[in-house]
């Protein structure tokens, strides 16, 4: 009988929802998350905080205010979880005339590439991939290509790491060794060299294949071998093999209650992953530049091409929180916000490895 | 009715009877899921089913997504037939896929009339090695296919993954593929042959290619000598032993048969679908031919009925994850167990039934 009770509510929501039905006037948005899924705490899940936030003003928790206003859109997602599903996905949106469809990670770029031509009246994104026309150099008219200037916030992260740095040593350990990732290197030791021309970076990379984002045993190893070498500050850009970074610098231990080595996140704010051990988090805005590419469709602003996120407009940058308010001195942040001042401001041009 | 009976489609009917059974009983308890978690039934069911039944996306992508499960299917129902479990239809599609592709790369610049053929023959061949491989390995010292074949679903995955990283993918690709095969290697899609099927939908030769499989399984099992060989072994291995069957050699064969099956897999991926080796493509195929032959009583009109069921809920799936608000795919999966799960307590069901039934008889 309790359990009757405790059904009767479940079936009359069920009977009166107003079932598949979407209201046509408001602006629709399809969603088709990467492999990983929507609650990957990664890139995935920023995603997905700004497509909520644009549904309905909310986190995805359903209760912390993003800060931002709901925009009246109906929300629908798709998490694949095989690379046969996404185009379907894809498709699904497109053929029901979707106001926009986002495609979120690189990966997607070929199958966006595909269904984007098949209907050019429908709007897509794309977060961290370009997709040209058949030419192969104009940029797709009906598509928005959302991409972070990585190598401008790891320029901020490197001046942190250099402040803070006792033996002037770095590391870096990156996931898959791709273009991208070389830019998080090559922006972050440039930083490291504007705070001191002599400062020593080591660089190493979990390995070549996709599973480099998902060896944290393989991720500690290399920490723990640039600890070894004097490395006191680590940036891990290595996707789930970075936790393994925050494992190596927490086994380093602290002296008279501070971290004797500190480990820098990125993506998402990873402060709160160690608490003491994390110097800071290098982020990128995927949630702001989601919820920015909807409102300019509802606005009716949608443009095709190419958006960059980069420090100006806050699309990637560092963080200074609860948690690491302790152990950023104030010297290191008034040096990088002279930095991020004089990047935006166009007197320090940070090389971009991916554009070499 | 013998008439019927010749074709072996009356024992086929009734075999089929509890799986039917058991894909509705599957259906109400995963409808009875769906009230509980604050969606409508009825709205699932549509998504589900009727979308996948649409023309011409709906149909278009069903049968696609049919296309490598009826091959699966078949290839764990010969295996099943001589008595034989083939756990390793996974890594036999995985090392004929790039088997297919690498001679589609190595000799790009054949023409079609060459090229298809020896892809096609290039996906078959290796197949049925990586699947002769434990039956041979069965028939001489007689360890356990299913162990070895799982074991060599592990090789192969790894194999193939190392030589696309390694040596056959375009350098800075940041996605773990080949280089595209030659044009040649294009199988034809059926937009391009069916009227009113738009050119995007990937269904393609392949599917056309499985339907004729399963014909040809039909005959071969029951019509020729062969097949009632294997069929012999697999019933009773030890009178088949004594009325002058090579058991050893039955083995081989139906493993290789088996592999080349699965094999054929690589035909519609590669070939049909994406024109070069992608790193993981595969969805479990391997295993959910099981599910598919389990279903379909190991007999080739069953298997492609049952892999069209198992199509309809991966296409739907899709749709039942976009388009309701608090159901995820995962209910397909829960489907799909579900009717596995209620497949597999026909046994009890037959236990009570058949000696009423025999009675009648």
């Amino acid at each position: 009988m309790r359990l009757l009770l405790a059904l009767a509510p479940l079936v009359s929501a069920a009977a009166c929802a107003p079932g598949a039905a979407d209201d046509p006037s408001r602006v629709e948005v399809g969603i088709v998350f990467d492999i990983g899924g929507k609650d990957d705490r990664s890139f995935n899940a920023a995603a997905w905080a700004g497509v909520k936030c644009a549904e309905t003003g909310f986190l995805p928790d359903g209760r912390t205010s993003c800060g931002r206003p709901p925009l009246g859109i109906v929300l629908r997602d798709v998490e694949p979880g095989t690379p046969t599903s996404i185009e379907p996905a894809m498709r699904a949106f497109a053929e029901r005339h979707y106001d926009l469809i986002i495609g979120v990670g690189f990966a997607q770029g070929p199958i966006m590439e595909v269904v984007a031509r098949d209907y050019p009246d429908v709007r897509f994104a794309i977060i961290d991939g370009v997709i040209f026309e058949d030419d192969g150099k104009t940029p797709k008219k009906n598509v928005a290509s959302l991409v972070f200037n990585e190598h401008e916030g790891s320029y901020l992260v490197g001046v942190i790491a250099a402040k803070t740095s006792r033996t002037q040593t770095l590391g870096f350990v990156g996931g898959m060794d791709i273009p991208l990732i070389r830019r998080f290197a090559k922006g972050y030791e440039e930083g490291a060299r504007s705070v001191n021309p002599d400062i020593r970076v080591i660089e190493n990379y979990v390995g070549v294949t996709d599973a480099a984002w998902n060896n944290p045993g393989k991720g500690k190893e290399l920490s723990m071998a640039q600890i070894g070498r004097g490395a006191d500050v680590i940036f891990a850009a290595a996707g789930n093999s970075g936790l393994g970074a925050f494992d190596a610098v927490e086994q380093a231990g602290t002296e008279n209650g501070r971290a004797r080595r500190f480990v820098i996140g990125v993506d998402s704010n990873q402060n709160g992953v160690k608490p003491g051990f994390v110097l800071t988090s290098m982020i990128k805005r995927v949630d702001t530049a989601v919820y920015d590419i909807v409102k300019k469709v509802v606005d009716g602003g949608f443009t095709g091409g190419f958006h960059v996120f980069g420090l100006e407009g806050d699309g990637v940058g560092y963080v200074v929180d609860e948690y690491n308010r302790d152990l950023v001195s104030p010297e290191a942040i008034a040096a990088a916000e002279e930095a991020r001042t004089k990047i935006v401001a166009g007197e320090i041009t940070v090389t971009d490895a991916m554009a070499q | 009715m013998t008439r019927l009976d010749s074709w072996g489609l009356t024992p086929l009917l009734r075999e089929l009877r509890f799986p039917l059974v058991a894909v509705v009983a599957a259906f109400l308890v995963a409808g009875l899921i769906v009230l509980i978690l604050g969606d409508n039934p009825l709205d699932m069911y549509w998504l589900l089913v009727g979308t996948a039944f649409t023309w011409p996306d709906g149909i278009g992508y069903t049968l696609f997504y049919a296309t490598p499960l009826v091959f699966t299917g078949l290839a764990v129902a010969v295996a099943f037939r001589c008595g034989l479990l083939n756990i390793g239809a996974e890594g036999q599609l995985y090392v004929a896929a790039f088997a297919a592709a690498w001679v589609g790369i190595e000799l790009a610049d054949l023409p079609g009339v060459f090229l298809l053929p020896i892809c096609a023959a290039a996906a078959i061949l290796s197949g049925a090695i990586w699947g002769g491989i434990p039956g041979v390995l069965k028939a001489r010292f007689g360890s356990h296919e299913v162990i070895n074949t799982i074991m060599l679903n592990f090789i192969a995955v790894a194999l193939v993954s190392y030589f696309t990283q390694y040596h056959y993918k375009v350098p800075g690709d940041p996605i773990l593929q080949t280089a595209p095969v030659g044009e040649g290697a294009h199988l034809a899609r059926l937009g391009s042959i069916v009227p009113g099927l738009p050119e995007r939908i990937p269904l393609n030769l392949a599917f056309v290619l499985a339907v004729v499989a399963c014909g040809l399984v039909y005959v071969f099992l029951w019509k020729t000598k062969w097949g009632y060989e294997i069929r012999a072994t697999g019933e009773n291995p030890g009178a088949a032993e004594y009325g002058g069957i090579s058991v050893r050699t039955q083995i081989v064969v139906a493993m290789a048969i088996s592999g080349g099956l699965a094999g054929m897999v690589g035909i519609n991926e590669v070939l049909g679908y994406r024109h070069r080796y992608y790193d993981g493509f595969s969805d479990n195929y391997g295993f959910t031919g099981i599910a598919v032959a389990l279903l379909g009583r190991n007999h080739p009109a069953g298997v492609l009925v049952a892999a069209l069921l198992f199509a309809v809920l991966q296409r739907g799936g899709v749709q039942v994850d976009a388009f309701t608000a608090d159901v995820s795919k995962d209910i397909v999966q829960i489907l799909q167990g579900l009717v596995v799960l209620f497949v597999a307590a026909e046994a009890m069901f037959r236990f009570r039934i058949r000696p009423a039934a025999e009675r009648v008889a």
